[in-house]
């Protein structure tokens, strides 16, 4: 569908909020002050999606979480391994290498992460328009992004042809990067931004 | 040196030796192979679903049924013969697991069924199946030799 800078704008608010609480979480969770902003919302079509994360191939930490409820839809939060791993360890208090492909405490760390910065964006969304969104337990993959995205984008449901961006920005730790997608199912993003009023 | 010709999502290309063609980053998508030995000739297809129910809308290279018609259309058309045709893939695994729930359609391997029945349906043998698991695979398919080199992030590389 198509989709206006206002409405855009619209979910960058959105995205900051859900963001604040994300990082009031996440510095509960670290013992450490987390700030972090959504400097930047943008939607693209589905096609798009996989030449936009660069080299298919590159390893990185993707945790999904299916999103049921009226407006029903996949979000996935992707770590650059570097980034995935300080994560860990500042949540284990280790400088100690992370085993990220295989270690359980360490996928189950960050699902937990994935899990808080999914559920936030949801909040915030939930709070704005007045439906509810529940997130499912969190999946996790460490390996190939566009084998990550591949399989998240062909299973069950139809997706709308728009795929939310949303760029999120993490500091208090450092060398922290993100990113955020959500991809409605087919009608969500319409009725979202119908309850929203844009 | 070897030219490398990239295959995208939903997308193929057929190349004359010595070329390499690759798709990156495959997940429960499948990379399928076509190799004439004999003109040292062949194609590559991404497919991303098992078949495009005779919809006629959208991209058929998307589709297993359709993308292998293209793929065979075009490589007869640069002389290959269809008796001469061997096939190779891989692909199909099952990225995302929920504790709990079973996975309702395990859409890699429906779409690994789906190229099977095909190539069958085309008399095609299909001499390797890499499929399955939980893990991404990048390819690249040597249409000279019709070598296929298969490379995983924590599984290993392989040539087979």
């Amino acid at each position: 569908m198509e989709i206006t800078q206002f409405q855009l704008d619209a979910l960058r608010e959105i995205g900051n909020i859900g963001s604040g609480h994300a990082a009031t979480a996440l510095s509960t969770l670290l013992q450490r002050r987390i700030d972090m902003s959504v400097p930047k919302v943008w939607a693209v079509p589905f096609e798009e999606v996989s030449s936009i994360v660069g080299q298919l191939d590159t390893p990185q930490a993707v945790i999904y979480v299916k999103v049921e409820g009226e407006a029903s839809g996949k979000a996935v939060f992707f770590f650059p391994l570097k980034s995935a791993e300080i994560v860990v360890q500042a949540l284990f208090g280790t400088n100690a290498p992370m085993d990220l492909y295989m270690g359980e405490m360490e996928q189950s760390a960050l699902k937990e992460v994935g899990n808080i910065l999914v559920s936030s964006f949801l909040v915030a969304l939930t709070q704005f328009s007045g439906i509810p969104l529940q997130p499912s337990v969190p999946a996790l993959a460490v390996d190939m992004i566009g084998a990550s995205l591949d399989a998240i984008f062909l299973e069950e449901g139809v997706l709308d042809d728009t795929v939310l961006f949303i760029d999120t920005r993490i500091t208090g730790i450092p060398k922290i990067e993100g990113q955020f997608i959500f991809l409605p199912d087919d009608g969500s993003l319409k009725k979202l931004l119908e309850a929203m009023g844009v | 040196m070897n030219g490398i010709i990239t295959v995208g999502m939903a997308d193929f290309k057929t190349a004359t030796a010595p070329v390499l063609l690759s798709t990156a980053g495959l997940g429960s998508c499948i990379g399928i192979c076509i190799h004439d030995p004999f003109l040292k000739i062949g194609g590559m297809a991404h497919i991303m679903l098992p078949t495009a129910n005779g919809s006629l809308g959208g991209n058929p290279a998307k589709y297993a049924d359709t993308a292998l018609e293209l793929l065979l259309r075009e490589i007869s058309g640069m002389g290959a013969i269809k008796s001469r045709l061997r096939a190779k893939m891989a692909g199909g695994a099952q990225m995302f697991s929920f504790p709990g729930k079973p996975p309702v359609l395990k859409i890699g391997d429906r779409n690994a069924e789906a190229v099977e029945q095909e190539l069958k349906k085309h008399r095609i043998p299909l001499l390797i199946a890499d499929v399955g698991g939980s893990f991404g695979r990048t390819i690249h398919f040597d249409v000279g030799t019709g070598e296929l080199r298969i490379r995983t992030i924590n599984h290993g590389e392989k040539v087979v």
